[in-house]
Parts: structure tokens; sequence; C-alpha cells
């Protein structure tokens, strides 16, 4: 698109050809300038938790506000450990999550697959269905699952938050459309190799589609992680928390929790997600770029 | 059994050898508890399972089959952390103890969650132990943990609001800390006095602030202005306690069966003008901005000297002391007269559910957390207060030696020396009462509404409230 | 023991037979993989999505507070949910919250993502996509959290640097004209990394000679946006904004964490008054008949999306 904007200026008179040159440069540089202080505008506020993250309790409310960490005190994270049991927390975020993510890229996968490569009756209608339910929120549905829940007795275990998030109308969707790209050709050749139905599908199609399955582990990753409706419903003691109620926890009763440990809390919910991201950002925002749209 | 007896009758012995008034051993069989594994499940609010693990100690070396399980149930106030408890009961999951603070008393009770204790105090061979107790409690404080006649939980804590004071910003303006006698009027003439603007008009450093709840908020002006959110009644009934515990007591004369909070009157002139009184000192910026929930920006004001008064009650000693505040920087008074000087309370302690598992190891929890060990072991009280002891023998001047206030005596004075005190509304209903009252409070307080048309509003959706409720209250 | 369908075969040989290779009975046999591929899926969705939405209907035609027997009210629920205040006023805000915060995603998003398209340069690149992107890691609770902090009146960073610019103290959380566009920015500022890197990627896929064209017809600035850049990325356009419907008519975290709902009913939204129902004042058929209408809300949404797209998207 640069390329688009340096027109030959050819056969203008000089007047005309400054004043290109000064849109030129000035379409050039001010939307940069202008791009650069937003982004410091967006980046601002995670500096400051986490440099406030590390001052002591009293400095959090200083104003002005100070965006060096220069106290380094550490104490506001272990005591984060104290003020709830955020070890547990998070390793119930762990278990969550990635019991969340791993079912369903085994549920979404098969229904992905067998949406897109599979003949059988009404699959259209099916189809149809699972991708209505994709506008329903939980939050819309809460009330039922809640007592569901209750009545096979597991409000208050992980699995209630596990379980529901299972089947997914999204990564159903996302990973039919992964596997639709692939040309049936394959297939064909994949049958004269003596491969039987299961093969084909884990062997032959489950590889050529995992870009697909990294956005969906990733998108679905970031998404359970920070969830945190249906954990303040489902999970009622302390111990089974993720971080997110833990993060709302430490603000305490009345908010008279201190802020820099809160804070505290937060940068350390934040960890794992940026791994995740970094590891992960090629296929995060390439499949964001490309799968989600296709349709 | 026998083995089981002498293990209570030792514990009875420590208990009279440690206890400060000196229990008489009466020689009645003392109550049995099963030698099998016991767990009993604890629930408590906030971060409070540490703060209460000695008196789980206690209940464990004296029984050492049992073990204490906290089940610990968070919330930015009582209706929330009463929303947590029962979602755990709809859920299928049991409790043998649940706390409660008079907000959500008469919810449990209501609900048949909470079971009355009138039998077991009357039927506990150990009747010492309530005597020496119930001496020791105000009654308003045990009328205010029962409905309908029957007592729901033995109080653990209380407060009252009264007003706390920055006497640094004080002094710097040339104030003291104000008689126990003030009035409305010198209070106003303070949070003025103690109000400073930088050029452009925004307020640096405010007269007064609260935070947006039920209790404290602007509650206590709405008691001392002579009005309430519902009409206040008495039930029938109590007589046991009243006459069995309380005889010769003249605090305890006229009390009844726990409250009745019947008819919405939110609206009355004496409601209006206490939210007119507020609404004032926030548009000349007195007052700051009000939030729910906001401690945090509460106790940064007020340690930070940028605040001079705020409703408090007891809590707040120790939590200053933790801010890092000095004994004597902080002192407290009566909330100041207007029509009356009638202050308001809220009390917290622990109820036993129904649906209790092990309620013989439960009901002994509960006696042991009120007991005189109990206090003194409970982090509540110690090695600061953190929430005023209901027993009077624990909010004595020498509780608050190290962290201050100086007039630490109005903690209990405010139940002492004024008979009038009395509860905030909290009917079984309380939760979505809330809800209303601090929306209302809030169109007022961020001038969306006139406080009449806020009153008026929040009125209507009481009566409203009121009338969808089945009947949880007796006609007489 | 294997016979290819002999309705005798045990559980061993019918997943040998399902599976088998042989162009014998495939068709039959690949539809029913097909149904066994679906069944954890479909069984799934309908007891935690489908099954429910017809239960709140149920649910909602009963006064029940769990720990007594319901009580059937017929349309009782729907009565009282008209008259409410609250209610109105919430689904309002839940409304003017989606509208607002749709528009302001896929707004900036949109210039955002043109401006970094300009950029050639791999590392400033690099550096602006990571820059936006990165809140999106961060949980609503956690900015919720942060941002009641930084919108704080007297103590926020944010009115000390308008301060200095000569703008007076705003109260962003404590009136009701502000309250809502502080929750609209601080989902914006969550949400943009995802609808920047959305047209971003779409941007990228628009034919150079599709712009070369435009190009030649003379189509600048303004005109071009309007004729070239936003009908190519349509489709993108469309995603965004069925995405940001799908989580703006879930605002429920910021809110609730931030204001609790105020001042008055001024940030409370319609799935807070559904949890307050239901998990506050434990009145399931109430907050069921709650439920309802914000399922035919979302689907009013839904059918008049789709209804736009046929209109107005255009596939490359």
């Amino acid at each position: 698109m640069t390329a688009n904007l340096m027109r030959d200026p050819g056969d203008v008179s000089a007047g005309q050809h400054r004043l290109q040159v000064i849109t030129f440069v000035a379409g050039k540089y001010v939307p940069i300038i202008l791009l650069f202080m937003l982004s410091i505008v967006i980046i601002a506020p995670m500096v400051w938790t986490f440099s406030t993250s590390l001052r002591k309790g009293k400095d959090s409310f200083t104003v002005p506000p100070k965006w060096l960490p220069t106290d380094l005190a550490i104490e506001n994270y272990a005591e984060v450990f104290e003020k709830v049991p955020f070890d547990r927390q998070i390793v119930n975020s762990m278990l969550i999550t990635w019991g969340t993510v791993v079912g369903q890229l085994v549920s979404a996968s098969l229904a992905g697959y067998a949406f897109a490569r599979l003949d059988f009756a009404g699959r259209d209608l099916l189809f149809w269905v699972v991708l209505a339910t994709m506008m329903i929120p939980i939050q819309a549905v809460v009330i039922p699952v809640f007592i569901f829940l209750r009545n096979m007795g597991l409000v208050d275990t992980l699995w209630s938050l596990i379980l529901p998030a299972v089947p997914t109308a999204f990564g159903t969707f996302l990973l039919r459309q992964y596997f639709l790209t692939i040309p049936i050709e394959l297939e064909e050749s994949g049958l004269i190799d003596g491969v039987n139905q299961w093969q084909l599908f884990y062997r032959i199609y489950l590889p050529l589609v995992k870009p697909g399955l990294a956005v969906l582990a990733i998108l679905s990753f970031n998404f359970h992680w920070n969830e945190f409706f249906r954990p303040l419903i489902f999970l009622i003691d302390n111990e089974n928390f993720p971080i997110t109620l833990g993060i709302f926890q430490l603000q305490g009763y009345m908010m008279t929790g201190s802020i820099a440990v809160v804070l505290a809390g937060v940068v350390m919910s934040l960890v794992p997600v940026i791994i995740i991201f970094l590891l992960g950002q090629r296929y995060l925002i390439e499949g964001i770029m490309r799968g989600a749209i296709k349709g | 059994m026998s083995n089981e007896k002498k293990m209570s009758r030792r514990d009875l012995l420590k208990l009279a050898a440690a206890g400060s008034t000196g229990l008489v051993m009466s020689g009645l069989p003392v109550r049995v508890i099963a030698q099998d594994s016991v767990t009993i499940k604890v629930q408590t609010a906030g971060l409070d399972d540490n703060t209460l693990q000695p008196v789980a100690d206690i209940m464990v070396a004296r029984h050492p089959n049992v073990n204490v399980e906290w089940v610990v149930l968070t919330g930015i106030d009582h209706e929330e952390v009463a929303a947590k408890i029962l979602a755990l009961v709809a859920a299928g999951e049991s409790i043998d103890v649940g706390y409660a603070a008079t907000e959500a008393c008469q919810l449990f009770a209501g609900q048949g969650l909470a079971a009355p204790l009138d039998d077991l105090v009357t039927g506990d061979p150990d009747q010492d132990f309530w005597t020496d107790f119930f001496s020791d409690v105000h009654p308003s404080l045990v009328e205010a943990m029962m409905y309908e006649g029957s007592l729901y939980e033995p109080p653990r804590d209380f407060n009252a609001a009264n007003m706390y004071f920055n006497t640094n910003v004080l002094a710097e303006n040339g104030f003291d800390v104000p008689g126990p006698e003030w009035t409305k009027d010198d209070f106003v003439e303070i949070a003025r006095g103690t109000t400073k603007k930088d050029d452009a008009g925004n307020t640096e450093a405010f007269g007064y602030a609260w935070t947006n709840r039920l209790w404290g908020s602007w509650m206590p002006w709405i008691f001392v202005a002579g009005g309430n959110l519902y009409t206040e009644e008495r039930a029938p009934g109590g007589d046991w306690v009243w006459d069995g515990y309380y005889d010769g007591d003249a605090a305890a004369d006229g009390r009844g069966g726990g409250f009745r909070w019947r008819e919405p009157i939110a609206n009355s002139p004496e409601v209006v003008e206490a939210l007119q009184l507020n609404v004032d000192l926030w548009q000349e910026g007195v007052t700051p901005d009000i939030e729910m929930g906001s401690g945090q920006t509460l106790t940064g004001f007020y340690s930070t000297g940028l605040l001079c008064m705020t409703p408090a009650g007891g809590f707040w000693a120790g939590r200053l002391g933790n801010e890092g505040m000095e004994k004597g920087e902080f002192d407290v008074q009566y909330w100041p007269n207007w029509r009356n000087q009638k202050h308001q309370f809220g009390t917290g302690g622990h109820w036993l559910a129904t649906v209790a598992a092990a309620p013989d190891e439960a009901w002994e929890f509960m006696k042991i957390e009120v007991s005189h060990e109990g206090f003194q072991s409970s982090q509540f009280f110690n090695p600061v207060i953190i929430t005023t002891p209901s027993r009077r023998s624990y909010s004595q001047a020498n509780a608050f030696e190290s962290t201050g206030p100086a007039n630490s005596d109005v903690f209990y004075g405010t139940l002492d020396d004024h008979p009038s005190t009395s509860p905030i509304p909290a009917p079984p209903w309380s939760n979505p009462m809330t809800t209303i009252f601090t929306t209302g409070t809030s169109n007022a307080m961020s001038g969306a509404m006139s406080p009449k048309d806020a009153l008026d509003q929040m009125q209507q959706e009481l009566e409203d409230l009121t009338a969808r409720q089945p009947q949880y209250y007796g006609d007489d | 023991m294997t016979t290819a369908k002999g309705a005798e075969v045990g559980g061993g040989g019918i997943l040998h037979w399902l599976l088998q290779d042989t162009m014998d009975g495939m068709r039959r046999r690949r539809a029913i993989l097909g149904y066994l591929f679906l069944l954890p899926t479909l069984l799934g969705i309908f007891i935690f999505t489908a099954g429910p939405v017809f239960v709140s209907f149920g649910l909602s035609l009963f006064r029940w507070n769990i720990f007594k027997p319901p009580d059937y009210v017929e349309l009782a629920n729907y009565q009282r949910l008209m008259g409410d205040v609250r209610i109105a006023i919430s689904f309002g805000n839940t409304l003017k919250f989606t509208v607002l915060a749709v528009a302001t995603q896929v707004s900036i998003g949109l210039l955002l993502a043109m401006g970094v398209h300009r950029i050639t340069q791999t590392a400033m690149r690099y550096y602006f996509r990571t820059a936006f992107f990165l809140p999106l890691l961060m949980s609503g609770a956690a900015v919720a959290v942060v941002m009641g902090y930084i919108f704080h009146k007297e103590f926020g960073p944010l009115n000390y640097y308008l301060g200095l610019m000569g703008v007076q103290q705003i109260p962003w959380k404590t009136s009701a004209d502000w309250v809502l566009i502080t929750i609209v920015i601080m989902s914006a500022w969550r949400n943009l990394g995802f609808t920047f890197v959305l047209f971003l990627g779409g941007l990228s896929n628009i034919s150079r000679e599709v712009l070369d064209a435009a190009d030649v017809d003379g189509a600048q600035g303004f005109r071009r946006l309007w004729s070239v850049t936003i009908p190519l990325l349509s489709p993108q356009i469309l995603f965004a904004a069925v995405t940001g419907v799908i989580g703006a008519v879930q605002v429920f975290e910021e809110p609730f964490i931030m204001t609790r709902g105020g001042p008055g009913n001024a940030s409370r939204t319609a799935v807070m008054v559904l949890y307050e129902a239901a998990f506050k004042n434990i009145e399931y058929g109430y907050g069921s008949a709650i439920a309802v209408v914000l399922f035919l809300v979302i689907l009013a949404f839904t059918v008049a999306q789709m209804w736009m797209s046929r209109r107005w998207v255009f596939y490359q």
C-alpha cells in the first residue's frame, strides 16, 4: 500500500510537487506518531499495574502516579498467598482450563470432521442446530444448568465448569471450516493406502488441521482462564476458586485489601496467558486473521 | 461412656480454671460428644478462617475426634456472603455452622435454614455457662439475634455506627474531638471546617466520607433524624431469655422476641431530611462521591490525612493500626444528636444449620466460640481488636490500649448508655431490600435524582417487595 | 465373528466393521460414524444449552426459592417484569452498551489496522501488533479491578493526567452520565486487540489489483475507505460485529466488580439483574423469566444481523 502512495510525480509542476511531498511525509509519519501515542496509552494501565504491584501498600495511590517500580516490594506477591489460597487457585485454574481445552479439542474435532467429511441423514439440520446454539450465552441458561449440576452433585467442584464447557458450538464450527479446506482427493488416496475410517480421521485429517486446533486451543485457553461468571455461580468454597475469583477476593471485605497485593495477584494471573500467547502467537493471530472468517 | 464423661469433666475443669469469672462445677451430667471421628463444616465470612483457627484448635484439643473444616465464603458485603450461603445450601451441600450478621439473621431463620437455639440453651446442663454469658452481653445484642420469639445466634461481635476522627486534621483546623453530646450542627461545622479545596474548586481534603451499604453509610442519620426504613415492632415471646437470664437487668425491660420490620417508611420526612443533609454535603464538596465497597479509598483517604470524619465501629480500631496509623492519630465519639441520639448497630455470630450433620459437635463449637477461652484466643480480638467483642468484659479500655482510640468506651457505651440503640432494619427479605437501599442512595448521591424522588422510588420498590413476601411475621 | 454387517456381531466386531476400509456398506458405516463423532457435542449441547432454554421457559412460570416446593404462577413473573423499573433500565443499559461497545471496537480497530497495515517495517509492525493485542489476555475481572483504580476520581492516574491538561476531575465511576461510557472504554481497551488483528488480516487479504483499480478510478481518502476498503472488509466487519455482540450482551463482571451496577441503576446490566434475582434474592422463577427475555433479545439481535449480512456483506 505504501507503494500506492508513492505515485510518480512525473510531469506535475514544482509547486504541486512540493505539496505532494509534504502530504506524503505527513501521510507517512503522522499516523505512525499517532499510533505510537495510542500504543502508549493502551500499554500504560499494564505498566502501572506492574509497577504498583511492586510498591509499598501505602504508596499505591500516589499523585502524581509513579511508573517505575522503585521499592521492589516483593512481599506483596508473598502476601497474595497468605490472603487467599492462591497456589491452590492457580492449580484450579490450570485444571479447569486444560480440562476444558482438551475436552473441546477432542469433541470439536470429532464433530467438526463429521460435519465436514461424513455424510449422513440430517447432517445439515444438525449443523444448523449447533450453529444456532452458538448465539446462546451461558447467562441465558445458567439457572437450569445450575439446577442440573446441583442434582448431579457437581456444584462446587471443578467438573461444574469443565463438563458444560466441553461441547462447543464455536469450536465445532471453526474446525469444520478447517476440515473443509482440505481437498477431498486426499481421502481417496488415503483409502487406497488401506487406512480405516478412524485412521483416516486421526492419521490423515487431524494433522492437517493442526493450525485450527491451535487456534481453538489458544482462544479457548484465553477465554476459560479468564472466566468469571460461571465460577462465581457454580463454585462456592474459596478452595475451589480459579484465580479470577481469587483476585476478586483479594479486594477483601468492603474492599479493604491492599491495592498493591491485589495488583500482584493480577500480574501473576497474567503470566500463564502471556506465556501461551508468546508460544502460540503465530497460530493465534493467523488463526483470527484467516480461519474464523471463511464461511 | 464413663470415659467420655470424664473427658468432658476434665474439659470443664480446664474451662473453670481458665475462665475469668470462675465457673461453678454443677455436678449435673455434662453433654456427651461421640468418640467417632466427626467433621464439622463451619462457614466463615471473608478471610476469617485464619482468624478463627484458634477457636477450632480449642475444639480439637477438647474433642480430638472432631475435625473442623472451614467453608470460606466471600463477598463485598453481608448480602453477598448471604447469597453465597444460600447458593451453598441450594446446591445441596450441608454445613453445620453458618455465619450471619444482623443483615442476614432473619433471612436464614425465615427460610428455615437456621435452627432455633432456645431448647439447647435452656436445656443445657451447664447453665452457669449461659448465666455467665448473658450477664456479659448486652440484651439488645441478644434481641437482635431473635426472630419470632426464638434465639438463632449467640452474638459474637457487634459494631455500632460511631464517628471516627482524624485528630491531626481536627487539630490543624482548630477543632477538638467533640464531647459525647455534640449535635448535628457541630458536625456540619467540623465537616465544613476541615474541607480544603484547590483553586480549581476540586476538594483536596474531605470533611466527611462514607461507603454505600446498609450498615454505616447514611443510615445513622436516618436514626438520629427520627426515621427508619421500616416500622420497628417487637415480636412477642423471648421471655425465656429475659426472665431466665436477664432477670433484674433494667436494660432488658420491655424487650420481646426479636424485631418485626413490617411497613416501609423510606420516604417519610425524617428520612428525606437525612438524605438531603448528605446530598448537600456532597454538593458542597465536603463529602466525596460515594461508592459501594470503597473501603480502600476510605482507609486510604483517612490514613493519608485527606479525610476528617467517617462512620465506623470498633472494627476500625485495629484496621487503622494495620494501615500504619499510630495511637492518638484517630479518635471516636458517639453519633451526634439531631432529634434524638438513637444509635444503630449490627451484630454477628454463628447459627446452627437445621441440616447439620453433626449438630452436637456444631453446638459445642458455637459455645466455645463465645466462651471466655474463645474470646481470649480468637484473632478477631487478639492481639488487636478488629471487630467489637459482644462480651462487655472484652470491650473495655484495656483492650484498645495498644491501638487506641482514646474514647474506646463509646463502643460498649453505645449499648449501655443509649437505651434507644437498635439494630439496622434487616427483615428476612434483607437481600433485595439492601439492593433497593443502596440503589436509591446512589441515585440521590450522584445527583441523578432529588432526595425526595429517590426515596419515593425506594418506598415504592420496598412496598412492592414487601407485598411479594410470604408471611414471615406473626399477626401479633 | 467379524461378519460384515450381521446383527449378531459383538462390540469389538461392530467397531471393526465400522472402521474397516472396504467399500462394502461404506455409506452406512460412515453415516453411523458421523453420528458417533457428533454424539459428545450434540449430547452436551442438548444438556447444557438447548435443553436449558426450554427448561428456562418452564421455570419462568413458577415461583421458586429452591428451599420450598415451587408454586405455579402462570405469567405472574412476566407481569412483574413488565412493571419492574430496574429490569427496564438494565436491559436498556445492555442495549446501549452493546451498540456503543461494538461500534467503538469495530471503528477504532479498523483505524488501527489501517494505520499498521501501511507500516512495512517488521519490527514496528510486531511492536504495534503486540501492544494492541496484549490487553486481550487480561480477564474482564482483572481489567475491572485495575480500571477501578485507574478511573478513580481523586486518586486515579487518568484524572491526574487529564488535570494537567486542564480537564476537571471526571466522575468516571460515580456519575450516571459517565459510568456506561467508562465501561465502554474499559471493554474497548480490552477487545481492540481482537478486532485490530482481524482487520489487519482482512486488509492483507485484499488483492493489490482491487486497490490499484480503485487508485486508477481516483478513489481517495474517505471515499476510498467508504466505497472500497469497508465493502472489501465486510466479512471481517460482520464477524467482528457478531462476536462483539455475543460478548457485549453478556457484560457482567466489569460493572459487577467496579460499580455493583451503580450509581443508582446506571451500570446495572441484564445479566446482573438475572444474577441478582436468582442467586442473590433466590427467586429462580423470576430469574428464569429474565433469562427468557434475555434469550429473546439475543434472538432478535441474531436475526437482525443475519438479515443485514445478506443485504450488505460482500464476499470477495
